[in-house]
């Protein structure tokens, strides 16, 4: 027994030690159908130790007995295994149907299934593809609540993002962008009222993911900032294992979703004629003598015979075309992991003389020192060039030429040199052939962190962020363009912004009784932005081709400044599970900022939720019907400080007389200036039947805003229009539902489609001091912000052709006088309708079949109207000499005509007053887009060593459903495009493109 | 170990969350708060200067006024081919009280009011009288002229020998820096208003001094007087001030009309002119709205242009100024507004000639010289053939044939009694409304009829 025992007794001993020391553990992970899953994540709980499966499923990793392993996947369950005694581990693994995945919320990441919040999250492959240069772009129909709109179809255009509704009138609309946990600069910086999309830099290709906080207590972790929702945008990075190649291509096509009727030669002759014979007898000669407007506008040419009959919209309105390309590489082992990519981008818009260029590239790197830290830095730099066209409102707009007479030649004989000497108004091909205008955007992205994992259950995060926008536009109008007074025009703008952010938080992981599940982050965060803007103007330039201010004989404006901005922030989150069933979550934070007046510093922004999943209770958790079924509210406060850097001081400015300087009162002062604070109380269900085949959300929010910041209008007799104060309040109330069912899933064939609808009512609920009517918007007590406030047409006069207006004057028992009247001035303004719509939805379908995919989104928004300020030009029975719509055709002409077209007068008001005439419901269904693709099979493509090779289609904006008869329900004016309470009009604006694109995509 | 965890935890947080309150305070770099705005006389004088740039905006003497007023007193003699709605209504005399052109002159005429009130409320801070009394007079002037333009535009036509307690505009004379101070007056009668400018303007005179560079200086303010007591009927002291500053002051006719406009300095015969440069970031609106596209003009070419109708009123064909108009490719434009960095003539010295001649006119004297040098005087400037003798209507027409689109249309016929068209001199529509946005902000205020 002696040495035997005693060898036994080593080799035990050695053997245990060796089990209680680090051992080789080996097995495959393979999904429900036995299949083997690629590149699953193998982490040993509570450390930074881990590794992917390779392409057979397999994996092997270095444990010691005791520790957990945890597999998880996207899309599937995250499974957790104990080492044990055995060597290998197999593991299988079930389809999740997005309840398991992890979400990013601000400063972490939480469990979909344990979240009591309300927030979306969007991956990659929803929005990969979209042939659309703006990443908001790419996520329109996809959120339930969330609307998101082009101004028009200038490729910079602004887009505009509202989650929830509007909840202020003063402040910024805009929701807090955050990239890997930093705050993105968002401020539109373009030299001319038409905003530049400041996100227009950001590359689509690099996002892995997106989340949108709608209600406060996912946002409220950002306070101060969260009012108008948070969109954490997360940029992809590598994983351990095989390095991986990805190439993207597409190249594509656009047109105009839609283009107008407008009047012929003959039909304006027509119609101009018998206005002018309306006005001024049919014996006067100013169209027809020699020499006369005809004469004029035709250059010459013989109008008679109808010589010249040029379309003007089609010199405005082009095709345009959309080329991207990208290429990333990834990989990593298991303590580095790397993403790099590089990516271009060019669109060409479907308004002549408008496009982008946009290079990027990005690298992502995560590293483990040791055990204990980890570092990472992701940078990303963009460098964009846009070639710009005039505002809406200027003559320089290509869409302006609709207006322009079909008789006049578009170009001089020569075919070269554009007719700008006999056209009614400035003929905008000028601007190309004498003149140019360039936005050069160059942006640096970059984030830093440095995590130390002090305990296994607390570990310490410092995070640095740094962002730099710097945008120069140079604009150049020559001698034969509208600057030709002053023998040409140039101007240079050049902005600098920087904003560098700096968190420092920590976190805490602990599990009481196997029961309790506690997470508590505490931190800070500070921020500071500045920036700095030079702008030179100069005139009188020696010689067209001669186009910078250098150049020019005499500097006509100048001038530079600076101005900055910070915030200090203290934070603190708990959650807490118990039994994976009752959970409850607060959070508090404590922010203050540069911009509010001293007495009023800082602002208290606390939150909490709750949710009970009672699908874990006894009574349902065998059930098989229900798979989820969980209960959850929220609650929080969070502030708006989107107000100018010094709102609450009373401020004199520069200025100059007789090139003499001089100081100007430019702002009364209030000191007691405040947050503006938004409580929303958010109540929803999340439920999933039959497996989780049927899943869904269903929500009913109250978000309502006090202390709202208005530019109060006060008596001008005071020497001033207004003065900003908290006063008011509004309310945005509505209802999300959800509904996600896979319907189809075999083997070969997979058929998942998603549905999302929400409804909005937004009303003013306290608006002291009265209404505030800026044009066609009024906001008013009891009403949707903005809605519209016009005089209401009533048609035509049988009997003369004059244009009929209802009086609408209130009676003493509150009923409306609807008797008509052709004096303007009789009739009272009525509010009728809203630019914000009362329901929305989008619903999405993705079809796998074989190695086809295909997949569509469509998206419909329901109740809210346009007004066309250019209306009474374009569509007012030939009030002026402007080509008109055809619909003017049906002008009234003898007595007895029943229309609604007034009789056609010269220079004589009939009708063109702003009215309903002008106004227009625009609902709309649209099929935002469409992809079908097909992926080249694996075993083919292997041969080749490439993992994966596919070929797609797609659209955007392919088919729209609409009644509205103006260009598009999504072309806006963009001289409004930063105005808060001036929304919902059009004037001349371009509509958005109908895009169609080939591409391939190739994984190496 | 559990302790220097604890230790590490600690100092980790507390340098992370340490305190950056301090840098919570940032000062604005492009702007100075009331309180250093005011403190020193540069700083006031810089105010001063800035009222004269408030003036010379496009809302008021920079073209606004002057537009509303030969429109809305045309009666067929000029045509407004803009696209602008706003002007539109005033040439057809159909003014809505939402016009932002109406609200921007009210609104531009109390800024300048209310930093003349400024300036006013802090003289102490002068060590030196005479720049004391200087920018004193010049605030008080300016002041006076922008009720003076308000009260003729806002109000019913001023009656002589009446009471005139028809409703004017609101008198403000204390200064608004901070939310406590704005208040809703109610509107004071045109008496008041009339009253309250002929005060600043003696106390202006008084304090001025004869020359001050391109600014206002005495001579400004008698010549103002002389205009404001022509409005008033007060044919003796309008005399009176006319002859002043044709006698005392050191101003003289050009040689020629043509050099009395479009020039980038002041002429001769400038008693006042707001001071234009390529630098000034506001348009000339007399240039935009005036001239034909090739000079700067709106697309209109030009925007408001001269009818066949007006050439009726030259009597001499050598008359220069019946010649001071060019074609452009469609219409027919004023020579006077057509150089875009030119000085804009406020007060020309041929305005005192035709006041000294009407006043005497009508009172039957002849101080400084008869009507009838007067008028030959100023048809000599013009190269036209003189006078034997004058009549009302000689010198009215004289008037209109120096005088046409400088903004003087409708402030004759309301004064004058003379129907515009077809409509009497005192109709409702053609007097400015007070702006619709007045009314919604301030309840104590009442709408003119017919708005």
């Amino acid at each position: 027994m002696e040495i035997k025992n005693y060898l036994f007794l080593v080799l035990f001993f050695i053997s245990s030690i060796l089990v209680a020391q680090e051992k080789q553990i080996s097995g495959t992970v393979v999904d429900e159908n036995g299949l083997p899953l690629i590149g699953v994540n193998i982490i040993v709980k509570n450390t930074s130790r881990g590794t992917q499966t390779d392409f057979d499923g397999k994996y092997d990793i270095s444990v010691s007995s005791g520790e957990v392993l945890v597999y998880s996947f996207v899309g599937f369950s995250a499974v957790e295994k104990t080492v044990g005694q055995s060597a290998t581990i197999d593991v299988t693994m079930n389809t999740a149907e997005n309840l398991d995945e992890v979400v990013v919320v601000g400063f972490g990441t939480q469990s979909k299934r344990k979240v009591t919040d309300n927030i979306v999250s969007i991956s990659s492959d929803e929005i990969n593809d979209i042939p659309i240069p703006s990443l908001q772009g790419a996520l329109t129909g996809k959120a339930a609540g969330v609307q998101i709109t082009q101004i028009n179809g200038k490729v910079e255009g602004g887009v505009k993002m509202r989650i929830r509704g509007v909840s202020t009138i003063s402040s910024s609309q805009e929701p807090l962008y955050v990239i890997d946990g930093m705050p993105l600069i968002n401020d539109n910086e373009s030299v001319s009222e038409a905003p530049i999309n400041p996100l227009i830099s950001l590359n689509p290709n690099d996002i892995a993911s997106i989340e949108i906080l709608k209600d406060a207590s996912s946002a409220a972790i950002y306070g101060a900032r969260g009012t108008n929702g948070v969109v954490l945008i997360t940029t992809k990075s590598g994983k351990s294992g095989k390095t991986k190649v990805s190439i993207n291509t597409s190249t594509g096509w656009s047109k105009p979703t839609n283009k107008l009727d407008w009047l012929n030669s003959a039909q304006y002759i027509e119609l101009l004629s018998e206005a002018n014979a309306n006005s001024y007898g049919p014996e006067d000669t100013y169209l027809t003598e020699e020499g006369g407007f005809f004469d004029f506008v035709s250059n010459g040419k013989d109008w008679r015979n109808l010589e010249v009959d040029t379309d003007w919209q089609d010199y405005a309105l082009v095709d345009g075309s959309v080329q991207d390309h990208s290429i990333s590489v990834s990989g990593g082992d298991e303590k580095t992991t790397f993403f790099v990519s590089s990516g271009y981008n060019r669109t060409e818009a479907i308004v002549r003389g408008n496009n982008l260029e946009r290079y990027s590239i990005r690298g992502n790197l995560d590293h483990k020192i040791s055990d204990k830290f980890r570092v990472g830095l992701n940078t990303g730099i963009t460098k964009s060039k846009i070639s710009r066209i005039g505002t809406d409102n200027s003559f320089s707009t290509p869409l302006q030429a609709v207006a322009q007479s079909p008789l006049s030649p578009a170009y001089l004989d020569d075919g070269v040199t554009p007719n700008n000497q006999t056209t009614i108004y400035y003929n905008f091909l000028m601007q190309e052939y004498n003149g140019n205008w360039d936005a050069n955007i160059f942006r640096v992205l970059l984030n830093t962190y440095l995590q130390y994992q002090i305990l296994p259950e607390l570990s310490f995060r410092t995070e640095f962020g740094y962002d730099n926008n710097n945008q120069t536009e140079e604009y150049f109008a020559g001698s034969l363009t509208e600057s030709v007074s002053t023998n040409g025009y140039a101007d240079a703008n050049a902005v600098q912004s920087d904003k560098y952010n700096i968190s420092n938080y920590i976190t805490y992981n602990t599990t009481y009784n196997e029961d309790y599940d506690l997470e508590v982050v505490a931190g800070m965060s500070f921020e500071e932005s500045s920036r700095k803007r030079q702008y030179v103007a100069g005139t009188g330039f020696p010689s067209d081709d001669l186009q910078t201010v250098e150049s020019a004989s005499e500097i006509t404006a100048g001038t530079s400044s600076r101005t900055k901005y910070n915030f200090l922030s203290y934070f603190g989150r708990a959650t807490l599970s118990y039994l994976d069933k009752y959970l409850i979550k607060g959070s508090l934070r404590y922010d203050g900022s540069s911009r509010f007046g001293v007495d009023n510093r800082y602002g208290f922004f606390p939150a909490a939720s709750a949710g009970w999943i009672i699908s874990e209770e006894d009574f349902l958790a065998n059930s098989s019907a229900v798979s989820l079924l969980k209960l959850r509210g929220s609650w929080g406060i969070t502030g708006n400080a989107g107000i100018g850097n010094f709102a609450s001081l009373g401020l004199f400015g520069g200025s100059s007389y007789n090139r003499i300087s001089g100081l100007k009162p430019t702002q009364l002062a209030n000191p007691e200036l405040k947050w503006e604070r938004t409580e929303q109380v958010d109540v929803g269900l999340d439920y999933g039947f039959a497996n989780n085949r049927i899943t869904g959300e269903i929500d009913y929010y109250v978000k309502t805003t006090n202390d709202l910041l208005l530019n109060e209008p006060i008596p001008g007799t005071s020497g001033f229009p207004n003065i900003t104060r908290n006063v008011g309040s509004l309310s945005n109330k509505g209802f999300e539902f959800v509904l996600n069912t896979t319907n189809v899933r075999t083997d070969d064939i997979t058929w998942k489609t998603s549905i999302n609808l929400a409804t909005l009512d937004n009303k003013v609920k306290d608006l002291p001091g009265g209404d505030i009517v800026v044009g066609r918007n009024i906001v008013r007590e009891g009403e949707t912000i903005s809605s519209f406030y016009v005089v209401e047409y009533a048609g035509v006069d049988p009997d003369n052709g004059d244009a009929l207006f209802y009086t609408n004057t209130l009676n003493a028992d509150g009923s409306r006088d609807r008797s008509t009247t052709s004096n303007y001035a009789d009739a009272t303004r009525v509010i009728k309708g809203s630019p914000y719509p009362e329901f929305m939805g989008g619903f999405t379908s993705n079809l796998n079949a074989f190695n086809f995919d295909f997949s569509f989104t469509f998206q419909g928004e329901f109740g809210a109207s346009l007004y066309n300020e250019g209306g009474k030009f374009q569509s007012g029975n030939m009030r002026y000499e402007d080509n008109q719509t055809v619909d003017q055709l049906a002008r009234w002409q003898n007595p007895g005509d029943i229309t609604n077209v007034p009789q056609a007068r010269l220079y004589s008001t009939n009708g063109q007053q702003a009215s309903t005439r002008y106004l227009e419901k625009s609902d709309f269904v649209r099929l935002r887009n469409m992809t079908i693709g097909y992926t080249i099979p694996l075993d083919v493509t292997k041969k080749f060593h490439v993992d994966r090779l596919r070929v797609y289609l797609t659209g955007l904006n392919l088919l729209t459903f609409t009644d509205y008869s103006g260009y598009d329900p999504e072309s806006t004016y963009d001289n409004n495009g930063d105005s808060n309470i001036q929304r919902g009009i059009t004037f001349y604006s371009a509509p958005p493109a109908k895009t169609f694109t080939v591409g391939l995509n190739i994984d190496l | 170990m559990r302790k220097l965890t604890y230790y590490t935890i600690l100092s980790l947080l507390t340098l992370s969350l340490g305190s950056c309150d301090d840098n919570l305070n940032i000062e604005p770099e492009q702007n100075l708060s009331p309180d250093v705005a005011t403190s020193n006389p540069s700083n006031i004088r810089n105010i001063v200067n800035n009222i004269y740039g408030e003036a010379r905006d496009n809302d008021s003497y920079g073209g606004g006024i002057a537009m509303a007023a030969d429109l809305l007193g045309d009666d067929g003699k000029i045509s407004w081919n803009g696209t602008y709605t706003q002007p539109a209504e005033y040439e057809e005399k159909a003014i809505i009280s939402d016009n932002v052109y109406v609200e921007d002159i009210w609104m531009n005429a109390y800024e300048i009011n209310n930093q003349a009130n400024i300036v006013l409320a802090n003289l102490d801070v002068f060590e030196d009288a005479d720049q004391r009394d200087l920018t004193e007079g010049e605030a008080k002037f300016l002041r006076a002229l922008a009720y003076f333009d308000l009260v003729r535009l806002y109000a019913k036509p001023y009656e002589a020998g009446q009471t005139n307690s028809q409703l004017a505009v609101p008198i403000v004379l204390e200064p608004v820096l901070d939310a406590t101070t704005v208040s809703k007056p109610p509107r004071n009668t045109a008496e008041e208003v009339y009253i309250q400018v002929l005060n600043d303007l003696s106390d202006a005179y008084n304090l001025l001094p004869e020359s001050n560079d391109v600014y206002a200086d005495k001579y400004t303010a008698r010549a103002l007087q002389a205009r404001v007591y022509l409005q008033m009927g007060d044919y003796i002291n309008a005399r009176d001030a006319a002859n002043e500053v044709i006698g005392d002051s050191p101003f003289t006719l050009t040689s020629d009309f043509a050099s009395a406009f479009n020039n980038d300095g002041n002429s001769t015969e400038d008693i006042f002119a707001w001071q234009v440069t390529s630098q000034d970031v506001s348009i000339n609106s007399f240039n935009e709205f005036w001239a034909g596209q090739d000079f700067g003009g709106r697309p209109g070419n030009p925007d408001i242009s001269i009818n066949e109708e007006h050439f009726a009123i030259y009597d001499d064909p050598n008359d220069e100024r019946g010649m001071f108009f060019y074609d452009t490719a469609r219409l027919i434009a004023t020579t006077k507004w057509q150089s875009q960095f030119a000085n804009i003539p406020f007060i020309r010295l041929s305005e005192m000639y035709l006041i000294r001649a009407e006043s005497n006119f009508r009172l039957d004297t002849e101080i400084g010289a008869t009507p009838k040098d007067d008028i030959n005087r100023l048809r000599d400037r013009a190269k036209a053939d003189t006078f034997d003798s004058v009549d009302l209507d000689t010198i009215l027409m004289e008037r209109q044939r120096e005088l046409s689109f400088e903004g003087i249309a409708l402030f004759d016929a309301k004064r004058l009694k003379r129907n515009v068209g077809d409509i009497p001199y005192n109709a409702n529509r053609l007097v400015l409304p007070v702006p619709l946005r007045e009314m919604d902000a301030n309840t104590n205020l009442e709408q003119n009829p017919g708005y």
